[in-house]
C-alpha cells in the first residue's frame, strides 16, 4: 500500500517540471496556437459534418444540418420556417482545447519523439470525439431552451436541464479537464518500474 | 514481470483520474447550485471586477463597476463564470486533493495555488479590458483562447509543482540512505 505523500506517491508523477520543461510548455502551446489559427476552417467543418450525423441518427425524420462558417457553428434545420433567424455557435470556445493538449504533450522530455507523436495523435482524435459530442449536446441545448413554446413542445423539464446542464458542464470544467485527463492517461511518462522488482 | 511492476503504477494513476473527475463534478454540482452561484460565485465575481478596476484605474482608464461588469466611456466587459478563475480553481483543487498527499501539504497547495490563480487572473481580467479599448480587434481572440487556455496551463502547471514538490529532496535521502546500506 502507497503510503500518502511517500516517495511512491510523488514518483508515479515522473514528471520533472523545471526551467526546460516550463519553457516546452510555453513552445508547445505558441505551436499549438499557430496550427490551431491555421486549421480552424477545417477542424469546424470535420466537427460539424460528424455532429450532424450523430443527431440524425437520434432524429425522424433526419432534419438538423450543421454548417461551419465564420468561426460559428450554424444551427439549421429542414422544418424551420424559412424566415426565421439560424441559430450561430462560437465554434472556438468549443475546440480551443486542443492547444492545451498541444502544450501538455510538448512538456515532456522528448516532445518530437515518434512514440510522444503517437500518443498525442490518439489524444487528439479522442479530444476531438469529446468536442464533437460537446458539439451534440449544445445543438440539442439549442433546441431544449432557446427555441421558445417549440423548446416546451418537444423538450420536458428533465430533457432541457439535462441538455442545458451537460454544456454548461463542459463550458465550465469539462473543456479544460479534458486535456489534462488525456494528457495524464496517454501523454505522461510513465515512471520506470522500481529498481530489484523486475 | 513487467506486468506485475506496472500494473499498480497504472491502478493509481486510474485512481487519481477517477478521484479528479469526481471531484471535479461535486464541485461543479456545488458551484452551479443557485444558492452557492448568488451567494458566493456572484459576490465573488463582483470582487473581482471591483478589484481589477481598482488596478485599471491605477493604470489610467477610468472604470467603474456596476454588478459583474467594468465599464468605462469606451468599452465594458462583463465577468461571467469562466472568466472569474473559478473553472481553474476548480480544476486545480480537484487535482490537488485527488493526488495523495499528506493533508497539510494539500492545504499549503490548496491556498498557494488558489491565490495564484487568482493573482493570474487579475492580470487577465485588466489585460483583457485594456486590449478592448486599445486593440478591439484582438479582443476576441484573446478571450477566447489565449487567456484562457495561459490561466488553465497555469493552474495545470502549479498542480504539477505542488505534486512535484519536495519529491527531489526526498529522492536524494532515499539514494543517499540506500548508498549507506550494506
Amino acid at each position: 500500500m502507497a503510503r500518502p505523500g511517500g516517495p511512491e506517491a510523488s514518483g508515479r508523477l515522473a514528471i520533472r517540471v523545471d526551467r526546460r520543461s516550463i519553457l516546452r510548455l510555453g513552445g508547445g502551446f505558441v505551436a499549438g496556437l499557430a496550427v490551431w489559427f491555421a486549421f480552424a476552417a477545417p477542424y469546424e467543418r470535420s466537427m460539424a459534418a460528424a455532429a450532424q450525423a450523430v443527431l440524425r441518427v437520434f432524429e425522424k425524420p433526419p432534419v438538423t444540418r450543421l454548417e461551419a462558417s465564420g468561426g460559428e457553428i450554424i444551427v439549421d434545420r429542414s422544418d424551420f420556417p424559412e424566415t426565421s433567424p439560424r441559430p450561430g455557435l462560437p465554434a472556438g470556445d468549443l475546440h480551443f482545447n486542443f492547444v492545451l493538449l498541444c502544450a501538455l504533450f510538448a512538456m515532456t522530455p522528448r516532445p518530437l519523439s515518434p512514440s510522444n507523436f503517437g500518443r498525442f495523435w490518439i489524444a487528439a482524435a479522442i479530444l476531438w470525439i469529446v468536442q464533437v459530442l460537446a458539439l451534440v449536446v449544445q445543438v440539442e441545448s439549442v433546441y431544449a431552451t432557446r427555441l421558445g413554446p417549440w423548446s416546451e413542445a418537444h423538450y420536458g423539464p428533465v430533457a432541457r436541464n439535462l441538455w442545458a446542464g451537460g454544456f454548461h458542464f463542459y463550458l465550465i470544467a469539462g473543456r479544460f479537464a479534458a486535456p489534462f485527463v488525456l494528457w495524464w492517461a496517454v501523454g505522461r511518462p510513465q515512471a520506470p518500474p522500481p529498481a530489484g522488482k523486475s | 514481470m513487467k506486468r506485475e511492476t506496472a500494473s499498480p503504477g497504472r491502478r493509481r494513476s486510474l485512481g487519481f483520474l477517477a478521484r479528479f473527475l469526481g471531484l471535479l463534478v461535486a464541485f461543479y454540482f456545488l458551484v452551479a447550485w443557485h444558492p452557492v452561484n448568488d451567494a458566493v460565485i456572484v459576490p465573488f465575481t463582483s470582487a473581482v471586477a471591483h478589484v481589477s478596476s481598482g488596478i485599471l484605474a491605477v493604470l489610467g482608464e477610468g472604470t467603474h463597476v456596476v454588478g459583474t461588469e467594468i465599464r468605462s466611456d469606451r468599452f465594458a466587459v462583463n465577468i461571467e463564470n469562466g472568466c472569474n478563475g473559478v473553472e481553474t480553481a476548480l480544476l486545480f483543487g480537484s487535482a490537488v486533493l485527488a493526488f495523495p498527499a499528506p493533508w497539510k501539504r494539500r492545504l499549503i497547495g490548496l491556498l498557494l495555488g488558489l491565490v495564484a490563480i487568482q493573482l493570474v487572473n487579475l492580470v487577465r481580467v485588466v489585460s483583457l479590458f485594456w486590449i478592448g479599448v486599445h486593440r478591439p480587434s484582438l479582443f476576441s481572440s484573446s478571450h477566447t483562447v489565449l487567456w484562457q487556455s495561459v490561466v488553465v496551463l497555469c493552474g495545470v502547471l502549479l498542480f504539477l509543482l505542488w505534486a512535484t514538490w519536495g519529491t527531489g529532496r526526498r529522492a536524494a535521502v532515499e539514494r543517499h540512505g540506500a548508498a549507506r546500506r550494506p
